[in-house]
């Protein structure tokens, strides 16, 4: 079990995470936050990249400084910003990443083998990395993650780059990883994580706002979202006295999906809230400065 | 493969480094083809130890004495044959006055002149050994570099007592006739010079721009790639900066090797040494200047260039380890590059800027980076500025101070944020 003990981490005067408490055992765990939460951070010190300013975490009751090497032998980690060699091979590339992680010879080349059939890259596997696109490269980098068969899987971000196609094989993937082993995944997107996190985590203000189901995440919000179908003049309207979340084109007509507090009117249909509307909400100071509403 | 063996080809993948090696080997190689005309002169001394041996005593010299007047004799059947002229040294025929009379000659007529010539500069030569010798008075040259360099006080007196040792080490060398030896002519051809100067001091520059370059790769590899966060946090971790520094200086022995190797091997078949391996390097005739060259010990010629092999390696690894330290703090190699030459350069600045009474002037010389300026004078005795524990302290000192370093750096890196 990995344990998060009143974690704060400081860069110069300004305070990244604030008197962080996680417990992570096996499962899949959403890093839900927008850009700038303190994910990363979050990320890099359970990584031991970066050391905690304050507080401690512990594998197995164990700090995970202490422990070093042998913490680190069953630590997976896709940095957010993945680096490569560039005249590398995928296969030279984790050949040497496995060499670093320990992996002996013979167990290196068929776990290799079978990751870069795993993430698709089977065909282009001798073939430089500099040509590969964005997402192939990404692809790289979680076959990297997994070359160890970590009991700690951490990605930042896993999911930046990857087509369509590939989110949901990646996905698929994770599922079944997540079950005999800790899987963290940042990320801001809300699909990665809404269909496989056993958990989610948000982070906001610097702190731990929410470390739940996301079905106990959404019925926070249950009996305040709405929707309603209404003409493009009456938008202006509806905004000064809700909060929007989306809409969308309905024959000519507006759907709007929207909070609201208090008494609602009888045009408006009560949905169930889903881990977007929270998302939205949440964070709705944070998202207004990026112009996303 | 183990890791330090993964780090090491990362630098031999860089085609800078290929580039670089083959341009140094050409400008070896060019600088030694200048003075290859001298080949077949520098024979005559080889011969001439083939015959008598090279420690020149009594019996030694009645022998070549006979020698060269049979070699003048024969010369002067020679010359009366085709112009009816006799000289009375074979040198007056080399005077310019007698342009004229040689181009009568053949080349091989000519190089029996110009062997006579050499055998008769020996001869003449010898005579002068040991007056050369009492005449040499190191107080003299204490009062030189005393003036030369403005010393006052305590280094005043530092240089009175160091040629007081180095004194001590000229009788010793006398005594055991160590300068009465035949080797090449140094104030005709300087080959000790050419070799130790010349072509070690370039050598020793060109493997350093080719270690401090292939160290600063090594080390910051994963920084300029970005792969900094997979590597540092894989099991080997931060660790890998060990396998980084065996690989570095494994990488600073294979290009020692790769520069010296050649360039000594087409020096030695180039320049015949067969028969002056043993000969002390503080012989008379290797003398280059007013001054003799005085080897603070007894050292044949050959373990005398084993020695400074050894050194340039020894300064090599310590170039390697400098280059590692500034690379580890900064983890830019053209940052590292950077630092290194503004190092090299205060470091060699320093000890002009000492107070000239104190005798810190002395001390600051202990660097490699002030050592490697002079390999010519490794283990001799030249001016107060080549005490006799030059080279050793230099090694011993360096060595503490860079495994300190090293230490430092490495477990500073340990409680390294990584971003
Ligand atoms: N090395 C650093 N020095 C100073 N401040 C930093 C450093 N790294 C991150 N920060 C700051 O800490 C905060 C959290 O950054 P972090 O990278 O952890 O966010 P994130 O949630 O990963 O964002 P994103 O979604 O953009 O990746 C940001 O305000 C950032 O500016
Ligand atoms: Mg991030």
């Amino acid at each position: 079990m990995l344990v998060v003990n009143h974690v704060s981490k400081n860069y110069g005067n300004f305070e990244a995470l604030k008197d962080i408490d996680l417990e992570f055992s096996s499962g899949i765990y959403g890093l839900l936050a927008p850009n700038g939460a303190g994910k990363t951070t979050l990320i890099k010190l359970l990584a031991t990249l970066i050391f905690p300013s304050k507080g401690e975490i512990l594998y197995n009751g164990t700090n995970i400084s202490t422990l070093g090497e042998s913490y680190r032998e069953i630590l997976g980690y896709l940095p957010q910003e993945f680096g490569y060699y560039k005249n590398f091979s995928p296969k030279q590339f984790l050949s040497y990443i496995g060499a670093l992680k320990g992996i002996d010879p013979e167990t290196l080349e068929q776990r290799i083998d079978r990751l870069l059939k795993l993430v698709a890259l089977d065909d282009v596997a001798t073939k430089k990395m500099k040509k590969f696109s964005g997402g192939m490269i990404q692809r790289v980098g979680i076959a990297q993650a997994m070359l160890n068969d970590p009991k700690i899987l951490i990605l930042d971000e896993p999911t930046a780059g990857l087509d369509p196609k590939e989110r949901v094989r990646f996905r698929n993937l994770l599922s079944e990883l997540g079950r005999d082993r800790i899987v963290i995944l940042s990320t801001h997107i809300v699909s990665d994580v809404e269909s496989i996190a056993n958990e989610v985590i948000m982070l906001k203000d610097q702190k731990i706002l929410y470390k739940d189901r996301i079905l106990h995440i959404c019925k926070m919000m249950e009996g305040v979202v709405y929707e309603t179908v209404i003409s493009y003049e009456q938008v202006a309207t509806l905004k000064q006295r809700v909060f929007p979340l989306s809409e969308r084109q309905e024959d000519g007509l507006l759907k709007v999906r929207f909070v609201a507090k208090g008494a609602p009117e009888p045009a408006w249909t009560a949905v169930k809230p889903n881990l977007e509307d929270v998302f939205l909400y949440v964070y709705r100071d944070e998202m207004r400065g990026e112009g996303a509403l | 493969m183990s890791l330090w063996q993964l780090e090491l080809k990362k630098a031999f993948r860089s085609p800078v480094v290929y580039v670089l090696i083959s341009l140094f080997l050409f400008l070896n190689f060019s600088l030694l083809y200048k003075h290859a005309g001298i080949r077949d002169e520098l024979k005559v001394t080889n011969e001439l130890v083939d015959k008598f041996g090279y420690q020149i005593d009594e019996k030694m010299f009645a022998k070549l004495r006979v020698y060269y007047l049979a070699k003048l004799e024969k010369m002067n059947e020679l010359t009366n044959k085709k112009i009816g002229k006799t000289y009375k040294r074979a040198n007056d025929f080399f005077a310019p006055s007698e342009y004229k009379n040689r181009e009568n000659f053949n080349k091989a007529e000519f190089h029996v002149m110009m062997e006579t010539a050499m055998i008769e500069n020996y001869y003449e030569s010898i005579s002068n050994i040991d007056d050369f010798y009492r005449k040499l008075d190191l107080s003299k040259n204490a009062l030189s570099d005393i003036r030369g360099y403005g010393l006052k006080g305590a280094a005043a007196e530092h240089t009175r007592h160091y040629y007081r040792k180095l004194g001590e080490r000229l009788d010793e060398l006398v005594q055991n006739g160590e300068h009465k030896t035949l080797f090449f002519f140094g104030m005709i051809y300087r080959m000790h010079a050419l070799l130790f100067k010349d072509l070690m001091r370039s050598m020793i520059f060109q493997t350093m721009v080719l270690v401090v370059l292939i160290t600063a790769h090594i080390v910051t590899y994963e920084f300029q790639n970005r792969t900094h966060l997979t590597a540092y946090s894989s099991k080997r971790g931060r660790r890998l900066m060990v396998d980084k520094l065996a690989a570095s200086l494994v990488a600073a022995l294979c290009v020692s090797t790769t520069i010296v190797g050649p360039s000594l091997s087409v020096y030695f078949l180039l320049f015949d040494y067969s028969g002056l391996w043993h000969v002390p390097v503080s012989s008379f005739f290797n003398r280059e200047f007013s001054f003799p060259y005085i080897s603070w010990w007894k050292l044949p010629f050959a373990a005398y260039l084993g020695l400074i092999v050894v050194v340039f390696i020894i300064c090599q690894l310590f170039f390697a380890m400098v280059a590692y330290v500034i690379s580890m703090w900064c983890k830019n190699n053209y940052v590292a590059y950077a630092l290194f030459a503004i190092g090299f350069g205060v470091a060699v600045f320093v000890p002009g800027i000492m107070p000239k009474s104190s005798l810190a002037l002395f001390w600051t010389i202990y660097t490699p980076f002030s050592l490697v300026l002079n390999p010519h004078l490794w283990f001799m005795g030249w001016n107060v500025f080549f005490p006799k524990n030059y080279v050793p302290m230099t090694i011993i000192v360096w060595i503490v101070l860079l495994t300190a370093a090293m230490a430092i750096t490495l477990l500073k890196f340990k409680k390294e944020p990584i971003h």
